[in-house]
């Protein structure tokens, strides 16, 4: 029996639907609501002021410069310790298990509850810094000065998200074929000259994949800020999402947060690109 | 042709059945006389308990009216209040409690989100309640929430301590002294003189602002960051900071075991904070104290007020005169009133309460010490604090001038900067000092 050319649309239905209303529906009305603004209650059209008022907001660059700061010290940080850890894992024969494990196991950790574990081991009577002065360092103050607070927000991220690189690392580098390395060793190629030449542009494609989904997860950074350090002291540990989720639930201007929500969009569709264009093959 | 139209019939099939399912819904919620009303509400803390008793008393003669309370966070039930009301009211529960400082806030930005009180025939309880709690409980003369507990402010302080560092509370009367006694008690008992949260909350400088009759905005609503009296707040937190009697405390928790493990010998906060102290730290029965807060000079005022909060019902209530009924009773009645303050802590707002006998008695806990007729004596001297429908940028223009200032900022440029910032973000005037 044939198809009939309706019957694959209808299989498709509830997944469409499901689309429309949970996805569909809210990215078209954010969109929308970027364009209007509250009086009085209403939302009335406001035309492009939201953007407009972009340029002059102290606070929007602020958010901005934080993000980034953070976005370009942590990133390749953390994408660089997963490599070197992903590396070490596939050298060791036996426990590769529980090491893997135990390097995975922050990334499925709650957001919030390890925040909270941070922030109370950061405490300036905490236990990091009880530590520190047992060995003669004096209270490091991680959540309450501007530096130390970025400081304490990228150890944070970085405790959390390694291993989940390390992961896909892992399972890039046990594709590479081992005749590789093993002409390599015949023509007198170290370690790590074997590391540097072979691994990692093997795993290029890799790299980009985890590069673009780190950069993603950076712009929109919220949970860590908000529960560590409720993005002071005085806006140095604000992100653009800390302040979209502000201006909406706090400051009740949905108008503008849509706006900031455009704005990360359009951050995050031209910094891929960018990647793309360094490091991606054609 | 015929195959698009059959998927149509189909599409439209589920939409009515989908619709169909939220009709039969919203027809349950209306209950006649006879019927049972099921109620929902929000709160935290210890506003729970209160409600929970309150139900039972209501319950004598109310017997078909039931109410679910869901324990939610306090900074939860402000998230989820506002996705609500900006989803039309989806999900809301029939009653809210919301703090005073925010009621402006939420009124001006969702003015039909809440039912009008006033319409209902709540002017006739009005003048039941003091006027500063009135003010921030109505809109346009219309009232939109019952008013509940107020927050008058003292020193809840260790004896303990206090005797170990041969410090009289009595003596304390200014914010010098205050400094003084606490210098003295840091260096005898190791006791921080009290905590803060000092990077992202600004309760003592909201009190010692009250105190002095200034706040963010003044009465017409310009932006007072650089009144003397409001510099003069923020020099004396820093005071305290330089000296080392600030405990650095993180968030409501952090305020709670500083509290409990005597690692600061006073916590200067609204009278409700009773409620958390005789249930946190049932141990140290006896061994507290409260004085009102020291002034800024010899003879000045000692009323201030922090917290507070109301019951509002969302307009999206299907049971909104069962749950208007039951939070009128809430708040006028004054044995509920006696229940919520004896059982937890809560400080009312209804006067007529404040003559019974429990407000002139002795507190055990508090060394026998008639703490609430000191916070009922307070109630009158209260000056009223603007907060505003921009109360929420002005605290956090607040606390960033806080922190800038605990960082080594001169306070008065750090007020001065919170300040032109809170202008820019509101459209504000701002006052010059």
């Amino acid at each position: 029996m044939r198809t009939k050319a309706y019957v694959p649309y209808l299989f498709l239905t509830p997944a469409l639907v499901l689309f429309a209303v949970f996805m569909g529906y809210p990215i078209i009305y954010s969109f929308l609501l970027s364009f209007q603004t509250s009086v009085g209650g209403e939302l009335t059209f406001a035309g492009i002021s939201n953007y407009t008022r972009l340029f002059g907001d102290e606070i929007f660059f602020t958010a901005l410069k934080n993000t980034f700061v953070i976005m370009v010290t942590q990133v390749p940080l953390m994408l660089f310790l997963g490599i070197v850890l992903a590396a070490l894992l596939n050298a060791v024969k036996g426990l590769k298990g529980v090491f893997r494990v135990s390097f995975f196991m922050p990334a499925v950790t709650s957001l919030v509850a390890y925040s909270i574990i941070f922030s109370i081991m950061l405490m300036g009577d905490g236990i990091i810094n009880q530590f520190l002065a047992q060995v003669g360092i004096g209270a490091v103050p991680w959540l309450s000065d501007p530096i130390w607070a970025k400081a304490a927000l990228i150890l944070a991220m970085t405790w959390r998200w390694t291993g989940y690189n390390m992961v896909i690392y892992l399972a890039a580098m046990q594709n590479i074929s081992e005749s590789l390395y093993e002409a390599a060793s015949i023509d007198g190629a170290s370690r790590i000259k074997q590391f540097f030449s072979i691994t990692v542009p093997q795993l290029k494609p890799v790299i980009l994949f985890t590069a673009i989904l780190s950069t993603i997860g950076t712009l929109q950074l919220f949970d860590e800020p908000y529960t560590l350090t409720k993005g002071g002291p005085s806006d140095a540990t604000l992100t653009i999402g800390m302040y979209l989720y502000q201006t909406g639930f706090r400051y009740f201007d949905f108008g503008y947060a849509s706006t900031l929500a455009y704005v990360i969009v359009v951050l995050i569709a031209v910094l891929s690109f960018i990647q793309f264009k360094v490091t991606g093959d054609k | 042709m015929f195959k698009v139209s059959k998927l149509l019939v189909l599409l439209l099939g589920i939409t009515i059945a989908i619709s169909a399912c939220g009709q039969a819904n919203e027809k349950k919620g209306e209950a006649g006389a006879d019927q049972k009303v099921q109620l929902t509400a929000w709160a935290w803390n210890v506003n729970v308990g209160a409600l929970n008793s309150a139900l039972e008393l209501y319950k004598k003669d109310h017997p078909n009216v039931d109410l679910k309370v869901e324990d939610i966070g306090r900074l939860d039930v402000y998230d989820k209040l506002s996705t609500g009301l900006a989803a039309g009211g989806a999900g809301l529960p029939d009653i809210v409690l919301v703090e005073d400082d925010r009621i402006q806030g939420y009124l001006d930005a969702f003015p039909k989100g809440f039912l009008n009180l006033s319409d209902k025939g709540f002017d006739s309880k009005a003048d039941q309640f003091p006027a500063f709690k009135k003010e921030l409980a109505s809109k346009d003369g219309k009232f939109y929430a019952f008013p509940f507990d107020a927050g008058p402010t003292g020193m809840f302080y260790r004896r303990d301590i206090f005797e170990k560092a041969g410090v009289n509370p009595d003596t304390i009367e200014t914010w010098d002294q205050f400094i003084e006694a606490g210098k003295t008690i840091k260096q005898k008992t190791g006791s921080f003189a009290l905590p803060a949260d000092k990077f992202k909350d600004d309760a003592l400088f909201r009190m010692m602002m009250n105190e002095q009759g200034v706040f963010y905005f003044d009465k017409d609503g310009n932006i007072d960051f650089n009144n003397p009296k409001v510099v003069k707040a923020l020099e004396t937190i820093k005071a305290m900071g330089d000296a080392g009697l600030v405990k650095d405390v993180n968030g409501w928790d952090g305020t709670v075991s500083a509290t409990v493990d005597g690692s600061v010998a006073t916590i200067p906060f609204g009278a409700w904070y009773y409620g958390t102290i005789t249930d946190q730290a049932k141990d140290t029965s006896g061994k507290w104290g409260v004085f009102q807060l020291p002034a800024f000079e010899a003879g000045g005022n000692r009323a201030a007020n922090l917290g507070g909060s109301s019951w509002m019902i969302p307009s999206s209530s299907k049971n909104a005169d069962a749950a208007y009924a039951f939070a009128e009773y809430f708040a006028t009645t004054d044995a509920v009133q006696e229940i919520a303050m004896d059982k937890h802590g809560l400080f009312p707002s209804l006067q007529s309460v404040y003559s019974s006998k429990l407000f002139t008695s002795d507190v055990a806990f508090f060394g026998n010490q008639k703490i609430w007729q000191l916070f009922s004596d307070e109630m009158k001297n209260i000056p009223t604090p603007y907060y505003t429908k921009d109360y929420a940028l002005g605290l956090d223009e607040a606390v960033k001038a806080q922190a800038d200032a605990f960082n080594g900022k001169n306070p008065a440029d750090a007020l001065k900067e919170a300040a032109k910032r809170l202008a820019d973000r509101t459209k504000r005037t701002v006052n010059n000092g």
